[in-house]
């Protein structure tokens, strides 16, 4: 993995200062650009798509982008990689289906009834594991998914292993827009945080925590914020996934494969950013399934594969490689490394 | 360089901005800090010297919350803090500036210096409100004051050491804190940032009050900008005074002076 | 009486986790990389010694002579698995963030496992022990003679580790480097090497429990998650890089297991551990032995 740009051929062709400007029209435009997404990702069951395989892929494509989206909040931005997302998603997915078909509450209720009970175990769970740091902290929220997957294997109402089917539900459509809602909305939320001193201390967090409790800020308070927007919208997908599943039990919905491959989308596209979980998603996803059909059975194999090529080769994703290409001419531009380290302490500009 | 208004230093406190009274600390058999007292009064600049071991940094923990003391008490503007967690004495208006130099290397210089400014603090609408134009007009104003205007957007994880370190100066700048604690300042820059850099302090003292307390071994640094000097040896205290005093005080002499 | 059987079996199989969890402390304590895809040699040395007998006998059953034969093999392929992980790439993540050294080993456990799902699909299998019947009987209790086979067998393997790190060159030099990487390689140690070395024979050791754990229970593709994370229960337990505090929390675990399965039932021993992983993780001890890991 290089960070000089030794690739003069690449200069050339494609500038660092265009990209810089790409970046740059993105964020004066990003709002518009959420909207022209939306409106895109709106149309196709209007031109017809309502049903199939393809409206199913591509809602779990928005799923999935959520899911790592989610995952991103605090793992790259706060800078705690959690490897246990799913306990939410499980969570969520169970309690609707509970309420769905044991209690016969309708579909809308049960999801902000699994918002609820998500939130709730955010917080006690959060108060556990935001305490650790690093290793400590992402094999205990493995352990907690895990063990959160026991008790519900263990539970009748949770229907045991056998876990629980589900009848009697909307229409695919309906899951393409609520997950593209969901989505949408998610993004929104984000792009907008981060512009906000919320997001900044965040990512303060994530840079140097001692530092930031140095500078006033109650640490634990903000990452318990990131961790239960996290579980909110993590709990939201797994709770209409089981319906659109018409099935859950404790291994699809804590599924600890899934969890790596949605922090394996994240990497990808980027993390800490808006766009890079999202297009992680969007494309490992792909990939996935393609792979799924074409040689059953080694999707997993490929994904596999692909977390270890991404950690050695490629660890900031798509958004992050680029973004540091466009940024180290930002830098050069201004006076650059050489400059401040000789004797003069000023960085010398044309300005 | 344009001052925001105080908050709320009432006028004339007799309280000394900090006061250590018999700050004790122990880890394990070792006593670290031995029942040590200073003040540290608006508008000064104290140092605070001695061997390599003698407790400085310490003391400084102890007064930032990072460590607790077993022993004594810490007071700031008269508020006892000496139980206060970390962030709770930062926001009480502490800022410290590290020997490592510590900013945030993944945010761009101008989003290290919007975190620095404490207004829009903790509650929910400053929070989730975009910094405003004053406070960006701001980091910019004190960006050019140290001659860094052009990095602004630049990620501050990529300048030079001696860079980070102004940036970290200047975070403090935004803070404005009613003590600034400054741990090694003149380490690892070269003479002439040094200069610059007494310069800045000088300056914030004269124009803004700042007051400062500082660990630091370049003797001549400490000389030339402290009005008052504490001196630490083996967890105690040795020696106070002006630097004229301190540099004729035999005690500290033979402790400290003596072997350079 | 019923506990005593139960702390009885809870030793026995103690001592097998405690053998996994000693490579895995030790490569922590080393390389300083958590491995999650450790679980995954214990899992292939199990399919090794399957593979091994079937291929002797024709079935996967042996006398115990014909199994403890495949031992020392089995222990030699590990071996050059793990080298060549660390080797290739495991490496390659040394000293960059934590998440992703963390990411490297799980990825490589996934692709482990779904290759040996392909290979071997996912039915479980075990070895048939000739000897097994009939179990032991003393005082009282029921000792199944496989299992005591396996407690010996998981003994010796630890005890063989730590003999070798105490009392032979590379043992020093992988002492070396886990206390000071820097100074070991400006005395001449090979650094990437020693390292390799250590992933080696961590995965040796491991892969020989997978084998005896092989003859008592059974094995599938995706055993070894839960071998990991019980590994870092007892490691975080026993402290880092320390192999009595990993042999203590093994047989702790295995203990605590048995009496769970006994007392109340055998559906809850897992939530138990993982139960007991996040309880250690919060009061955080500096380990029985050993130093806790710096964060």
């Amino acid at each position: 993995m290089s960070t000089e740009s030794d690739d003069g051929l690449l200069r050339s062709v494609v500038p660092p200062a265009w990209v810089d400007q790409l970046f740059a029209r993105c964020q004066t435009h990003g709002w518009t650009l959420i909207l022209i997404s939306a409106v895109v990702g709106a149309l196709p069951p209007v031109f017809g798509l309502r049903e199939g395989y393809v409206m199913t892929v591509l809602s779990e494509m928005f799923l999935f982008a959520i899911l790592a989206l989610s995952w991103d909040i605090v793992g790259g931005q706060t800078g705690y990689p959690s490897f246990g997302n799913m306990a939410f998603f499980g969570i969520g997915a169970y309690t609707t289906a509970i309420l769905v078909k044991d209690a016969a509450i309708a579909f809308p209720i049960a999801i902000l009834g699994a918002a609820i009970a998500v939130l709730i175990f955010a917080a006690i769970n959060g108060l556990i594991v935001l305490r650790l740091r690093g290793h400590y902290f992402a094999i205990a929220t493995l352990g907690i998914l895990l063990a959160v997957q026991q008790v519900t294997r263990n539970l009748a109402i949770a229907g045991g292993a056998s876990g629980k089917i589900l009848f009697d539900v909307p229409p695919g459509v309906v899951f393409y827009y609520f997950f593209l809602v969901v989505l949408v909305v998610e993004i929104a939320v984000i792009y907008y945080l981060t512009q906000t001193r919320f997001g900044f201390i965040l990512n303060a967090i994530r840079d140097d925590e001692g530092k930031a409790t140095a500078m006033g800020f109650n640490t634990t308070y903000y990452k318990t914020a990131a961790w239960m927007l996290a579980a909110l919208f993590t709990g939201l997908a797994g709770s209409a996934y089981g319906l659109f599943n018409t099935f859950i039990d404790p291994q699809t919905a804590y599924n600890g494969a899934w969890n790596v491959e949605l922090i394996a989308m994240a990497l990808m596209g980027g993390t800490g950013t808006v766009a890079g979980p999202v297009i992680g998603a969007f494309g490992l996803h792909t990939v996935i399934e393609y792979v799924e059909t074409a040689f059953v059975g080694w999707q997993l194999v490929l994904l596999g594969a692909a977390v270890i090529v991404t950690v050695i080769g490629f660890p900031k994703g798509v958004v992050g490689t680029i973004r540091e290409y466009a940024n180290e001419m930002d830098y050069y531009e201004r006076g650059g490394m050489a400059a401040a380290d000789s004797e003069e302490p000023e960085v010398t500009t044309d300005e | 360089m344009s001052k925001s208004t105080d908050s709320d230093r009432s006028p004339a406190t007799t309280d000394p901005v900090l006061r250590t009274e018999g700050i004790t600390k122990r880890f394990g058999g070792l006593t670290a800090v031995d029942s040590v007292d200073v003040e540290v009064h608006d508008g000064e600049i104290v140092g605070l010297i001695g061997p390599n071991g003698a407790g400085k940094s310490t003391l400084f923990n102890c007064i930032t919350g990072t460590l607790t003391a077993d022993e004594g008490r810490v007071r700031l503007q008269g508020d006892d803090v000496t139980d206060w967690p970390e962030h709770k004495i930062a926001r009480a208006g502490l800022g410290r500036m590290f020997q490592e130099t510590r900013i945030f290397g993944g945010m761009s210089v101008r989003k290290n210096l919007l975190l620095a400014a404490q207004e829009g603090g903790a509650d929910i609408g400053g929070l989730l409100r975009r910094p405003d134009d004053s406070l960006v007009g701001r980091t910019n104003e004190l960006l050019s004051y140290v001659d860094l205007d052009g990095l602004a957007d630049t990620q501050a994880g990529r300048l030079s050491f001696g860079q980070q370190k102004l940036i970290e100066f200047v975070m403090e700048l935004m803070a404005e804190p009613d003590l600034l604690l400054m741990d090694e300042p003149a380490g690892g820059i070269n003479p002439s940032m040094l200069e610059n850099l007494i310069e800045y302090i000088r300056t914030a003292n004269d124009e803004e009050e700042a007051t400062i307390f500082l660990i630091e071994h370049n003797m001549d640094f400490v000389m030339e900008i402290a009005d008052r000097i504490y001196v630490l040896a083996h967890g105690e205290r040795i020696g106070e005074g002006t630097p004229e005093e301190i540099q004729n005080d035999q005690r500290v002499i033979d402790a400290y002076l003596g072997r350079e | 009486m019923a506990i005593t059987q139960f702390v009885v079996n809870g030793l026995l199989v103690g001592a097998l986790f405690a053998a996994v969890a000693v490579g895995f402390a030790l490569i922590w304590g080393v390389v300083d990389i958590i491995n999650l895809a450790h679980g995954e040699m214990v899992m292939l040395g199990g399919y090794t010694a399957y593979w091994l007998l079937s291929i002797a006998t024709g079935t996967a059953e042996g006398s115990v002579l014909l199994f403890l034969a495949t031992i020392p093999v089995v222990v030699a392929v590990l071996f050059v698995v793990g080298y060549a992980l660390q080797r290739t790439l495991v490496s390659r993540v040394i000293g960059t963030d934590i998440f992703l050294t963390l990411l490297v080993t799980f990825g490589i456990s996934i692709a482990i496992q779904q290759l040996a799902i392909q290979a071997w699909t996912a039915n479980p299998r075990s070895i048939q022990v000739a000897f097994a019947d009939p179990s032991l009987t003393a005082a009282g209790l029921v000792i199944p003679k496989m299992k005591l086979v396996a407690f010996v067998g998981a003994i010796i393997l630890t005890a063989i580790l730590y003999l070798f790190l105490q009392r032979t060159r590379t043992g020093r030099a992988i002492r070396a480097v886990s206390q000071n990487p820097e100074a070991a390689a400006l005395v001449g140690i090979d650094v990437a090497h020693t390292r390799a070395i250590t992933f080696g024979i961590s995965s040796a050791v491991a892969g020989g429990a997978g084998a005896f754990i092989a003859t008592i229970l059974n094995i599938e593709p995706q055993m070894g998650l839960i071998y990991t994370l019980k590994s870092f229960v007892i490691v975080v337990f026993g402290g880092v890089g320390s192999i009595p505090g990993a042999l203590t929390g093994g047989l702790l675990l295995g203990t605590v297991e048995e009496l769970t399965a006994g007392l109340v039932s055998s559906r809850w021993t897992l939530a138990v551990s993982f139960t007991l992983l996040i309880v250690l993780l919060v009061v955080k001890p500096k380990g029985l032995f050993g130093t806790e890991a710096n964060e």
